[in-house]
């Protein structure tokens, strides 16, 4: 059970366009890294290509939450399990929510504070609500490793800081692309910044300032 | 103005393609034959409006019955496709699956149920498969393509190593899901047209009495049984329940079973091993007089018949897609908010609910009567079905446009701001329907006009099998050859696949 | 789901119901039909007398079975699904074609000697005449149904013959009415300037009052030809027990009851065998209509 990313002289697609080109990139076992860079940048090709080295081991955050709108919160967390059940138990539990799994996603739900929807159908929720269920639906998972594309881009300063805390405490290793440079550098212990279709830095958070970081934004 | 990009920027080909058929139609009119040839047109129809205004419903007891045998037959067709179709779209990747689909729905559901009828009679089997069976490829093609276009975004986010099984039903079935109801609902209505036009062969549905009185003259019956049936059509989603559908499954069955006897094994045996082997192949006594035989046959056949009919049908199918085009283009406006209001807008769908499920092949038969033989009964009839079918597609679209603060109005809406902004949907579904268009034009010959149903029927009518099998065939193929051509032509103009209209 | 499992459920019950009805045999109904030549509407009246006539003869359940078309009838025939039918001369001569064993058992008085009749609408001032009438050229004209032997088979062969071309090349159009009484109604009203109809339909029609002889008129007669029969299948013995088909031969040529015969219409019916309809086969296989 162990793992690492390792990308060497690696050139990214993205639709048939070079986004990334000749990148080297490792990342061990226990890092919380943190994504960087204007949009467009090729974070989330990068966070794609990461998840698809090790799939085994990741939860995903999508940038676009990715869930099934038609059903309930409840059926889109326990997605996070589907791998881990046979497909009868799954076939049932679409059906008629079996109680077990039901009072574990509630527990998770009630951290995330959205216990209250459970049974809401994904599509009658808010922007925040549904970024929390595609939280939910990776915490879900208990992977060693969390790979999160701008997972709290919706949410307000007060739960965002709560969930980012929850996906740190959570999870042996952290990657997320973030677009808030301060809480980036409050809960990563490693920033990776990209500009101009490679690594223009790669630091441990404790070195660097919100100044430091300035120059990635800037065309 | 702000014109939407797209169409700026397909302007040229929609254009361009646009005249380019429009001129193949004008061409197709110096070949085809269109005249009024009865002596007093005007007398018979006026006894059909007569008729019409004045429906006699006093044959209750016949109209429910038909009315039952019509929805018992649509019913259990329609659940046996929808059925199949979904498994079929499970694996419709497979090379194998897509290209026997095509097959299967090239071939209209009257030829269907000639065939079936050959060897199993009057057995309510002959209705149910002719209607399963296209239904399964048309709702298996349609359903592949709703889940293509369905977000993938869901099923990829799952954990690595769920069973596909689970994946299917938790990412990528509830995506689907009411679309796939939608167009299931739609696929009814189609099977009620289908299952009432069977009776025109003999099954003892609506299309049973309909062709008798109309033949006989007797509109006020006649208009009877059509009320009735666009009443049943117009009501569809008053009645249609998911709750009830078991219940309706059920009754059917009850409805049918009595005329289920036994079937003669030995008969379907006979068609397929003996009736459909080539005449010169059948009588022959060695491979090489076989072969040779069936040489000349085929030549026979088709510089006798098929070629006739070929053109007939191609010449035909072109002037009636030109013209439903543009019959829809002057129909939309009638269900559209831009141009009515709430009451306007509620007649002009009840015009084009009567227009589009008054099946085709009624029209024809009701037109031929009043004018006499030639194509104009039938491209007359194509053009009001099909043109209220797009019509009413384009409406819901158009309805969807959210126009600038101060549009214009009138015609200045129409052409400017309305118009533009529909046609690339309009070309798509038109070039959509084309194949549909071909597969009704060929069996329209069945009424008398020389498209290829004329020749078909007449090869049943002779006992000739072997010819009708090879017509049918024939027509297939062509069908298949527009279906791509359309797709061909729909991806040159970056025409987005629509799905509901097939 | 609950639409998967209820379809799953009837397939089964239509299995189940479908083998009853399998071991249900053995009382098995004689049934019959007829080519649907004239007024559809009634035909369950025209032949519901019949049936319940041949019921009370052969002492066995019969069953008339109306059916759309005259190929319909040949395809009931051959496949065992009716045993005796009504047909026209073509018609039979196909079925029996198709049915090893199977045989005309009798015609009508008038079938021995069959016509029929030209008709044409008045406004093409087309006048009666001995001689075939060269004057139909360039016409629209209507056959009866495809399968018609009057309707259909005699014109076609007259016109073939007269004019050395085919019907298509012949007339300005050509249809195919369906049956005979929708041919003088077609002819009447103008859809068609000429037809060609059953002279035995014809005549019932104008006893009826159905025609307006103002606008519709015979032109030309055809000579005579035999016509409709009374076919059965050959293993009906098989069935129904020895002697059975020689019964069925008597209880028609027994019918003498007015009521009954106008249904056909005929005046009674004679004793025929397959050999009566050779001309007709020849006929047939001239202008190509069987192989």
């Amino acid at each position: 059970m162990s793992f690492s990313f390792e990308l060497n002289s690696a050139t990214l697609r993205y639709k048939d366009i070079d986004v990334l080109s000749n990148i080297d990139l490792s990342i061990n076992p226990g890092e919380h890294v943190a994504l960087l860079g204007k949009s467009g940048a090729g974070k989330s090709t990068l966070l794609t290509t990461l998840y698809q080295q090790q799939q085994t081991y990741c939860a995903l955050v999508p940038q676009n939450v990715a869930l099934v709108e038609a059903l309930s919160v409840y059926h889109n967390v326990y997605m996070g399990q589907l791998n881990q059940h046979n497909t009868l138990t799954n076939l049932l539990n679409l059906l008629w929510p079996q109680r077990k799994p039901v009072a574990e996603v509630r527990q998770l739900l009630k951290l995330l504070e959205l216990d209250e929807v459970i049974f809401k159908a994904t599509g009658e929720l808010s922007g925040g609500q549904k970024q929390r269920v595609a939280i939910a639906r990776a915490m879900f998972q208990g992977n060693q490793v969390l790979l999160g594309d701008e997972p709290i881009s919706a949410l307000d300063s007060v739960l965002a800081e709560k969930v980012m805390q929850l996906l740190h405490a959570q999870h042996k290793t952290v990657v997320l692309a973030m677009h808030d440079v301060d809480m980036a550098l409050c809960f990563a212990d490693r920033i990776v910044g990209l500009k101009n279709g490679a690594i223009a830095i790669d630091q441990p958070a404790k070195n660097l300032s919100a100044d430091d970081l300035q120059f990635l934004y800037l065309s | 103005m702000n014109k939407p990009a797209l169409f700026v920027y397909h302007r040229s080909r929609a254009v361009k393609t646009s005249l380019l058929f429009i001129f193949i139609a004008l061409v197709c009119v110096l070949f085809s034959d269109i005249a009024i040839t009865t002596l007093h047109p005007w007398q018979e129809m006026k006894r059909l409006a007569g008729g019409l205004l004045s429906p006699d419903f006093s044959d209750v007891r016949n109209i429910a019955h038909a009315l039952m045998q019509t929805l018992a037959f649509a019913f259990l067709g329609v659940s046996i496709g929808a059925v199949f179709g979904f498994v079929l779209a499970l694996v419709f990747d497979y090379r194998l699956v897509h290209m026997s689909c095509a097959v299967l729905r090239s071939v209209h559901e009257l030829f269907w149920a000639l065939i079936f009828l050959q060897f199993f009679g009057l057995h309510p089997l002959t209705g149910v498969l002719a209607i399963a069976i296209p239904f399964s490829a048309i709702c298996a093609k349609v359903y592949a393509e709703i889940l293509e276009e369905a977000d993938r975004s869901p099923y990829n986010a799952l954990p690595s190593g769920s069973g596909s099984v689970s994946r299917f039903f938790y990412a990528r079935l509830p995506l689907v899901w009411v679309h796939f109801k939608t167009y299931t609902q739609y696929r009814l209505e189609c099977g009620l047209r289908t299952s009432t036009v069977l009776g025109f062969i003999g099954l003892p549905t609506l299309g049973f009495y309909l062709e008798v009185f109309f033949k006989q003259g007797l509109y006020s019956q006649a208009a009877a049984l059509l009320f009735t049936f666009y009443i049943l059509i117009a009501s569809i989603r008053w009645w249609l329940r998911p709750r009830l559908i078991l219940v309706y499954l059920i009754a059917s069955l009850y409805l049918l079973l009595p005329d289920a006897v036994s079937i003669d094994w030995s008969n379907v045996k006979r068609f397929f091993s003996e009736d459909i082997i080539p005449y010169p192949v059948r009588m022959a006594e060695d491979s090489y007089s076989a072969m040779q035989g069936l040489l000349t046959w085929l030549h026979e056949l088709f510089w006798t018949q098929a070629f006739d009919g070929i053109i007939q049908t191609l010449v035909l199918t072109q002037i009636a897609l030109v013209l439903s085009g543009m019959l829809a283009l002057m129909l939309f406006p009638l269900i559209t908010s831009h141009f009515q209001g709430y009451v306007g807008q509620k007649l002009g769908h009840g015009f084009l609910v009567i227009l589009r499920s008054t099946p085709e092949y009624l029209l024809a038969y009701i037109f031929l009567q009043l004018w006499g033989p030639s194509m104009l009964p039938a491209v007359i009839a194509l053009m009001l079905h099909n043109g209220a079918i797009i019509g009413h597609l384009c409406g819901r679209y158009a309805n969807a446009i959210v126009l600038p603060n101060n549009p214009a109005k009138g015609l200045n809406l129409f052409a400017w701001e309305i118009v533009p902004r529909i046609y690339p949907q309009f070309l798509a579904f038109l070039f959509y329907r084309w194949e549909i268009i071909f597969r009704e034009t060929a069996i329209l010959g069945m009424l008398g006009i020389y498209t290829l149903g004329f020749y078909v029927d007449s090869a049943f009518e002779e006992i000739r099998f072997d010819r009708a099998i090879v017509l049918i065939a024939i027509t297939a193929l062509i069908n298949i050859g527009i279906d791509s051509l359309s797709r061909r032509i729909r991806r040159y103009l970056r025409l987005k696949t629509v799905v509901q209209c097939s | 789901m609950s639409l998967m499992k209820s379809l799953l459920f009837i397939f089964f019950l239509f299995a189940q119901v479908n083998l009853y009805a399998r071991a249900d045999n053995p009382t098995r109904d004689f049934v019959f039909t007829a080519i649907p030549d004239q007024d559809e509407t009634k035909l369950q009246e025209r032949f519901g007398k019949v049936a319940a006539y041949l019921e009370k003869q052969l002492g066995v359940n019969v069953k008339y079975i109306p059916v759309k078309s005259y190929a319909a009838a040949i395809s009931a025939f051959r496949n065992n699904q009716v045993q005796l039918a009504w047909f026209g001369g073509l018609s039979g001569v196909k079925a029996r074609d198709l049915v090893s064993g199977s045989e005309a058992l009798a015609q009508g008085i008038e079938d021995q000697q069959f016509e029929t009749y030209f008709i044409a609408n008045t406004a093409t001032g087309l006048q009666r005449s001995e001689t075939f009438p060269e004057g139909i050229r360039d016409k629209v004209f209507t056959f009866g149904s495809k399968g018609s032997t009057s309707g259909r088979l005699m014109p076609e062969y007259y016109v073939r013959k007269h004019f050395k071309s085919s019907p298509k090349e012949v007339f300005a159009r050509v249809g195919f009415s369906g049956d005979h009484s929708r041919t003088i109604a077609l002819v009447q009203s103008g859809a068609y300037e000429v037809g060609a109809v059953n002279f035995k339909v014809w005549q019932s029609e104008q006893q009826q009052g159905k025609i307006d002889n103002k606008k519709v008129s015979v032109i030309w007669k055809t000579p005579t030809y035999p016509d409709y029969q009374w076919s059965v299948r050959g293993d009906v013995d098989n069935t129904w027990g020895n002697g059975f088909k020689e019964k069925i031969r008597l209880a028609l040529l027994a019918m003498n009851d007015a009521d009954l015969l106008a249904a056909f219409p005929r005046s009674g019916f004679i004793a025929a065998s397959n050999e009566d309809y050779r001309p007709i086969k020849n006929v047939a296989k001239e202008i190509g209509l069987i192989d």
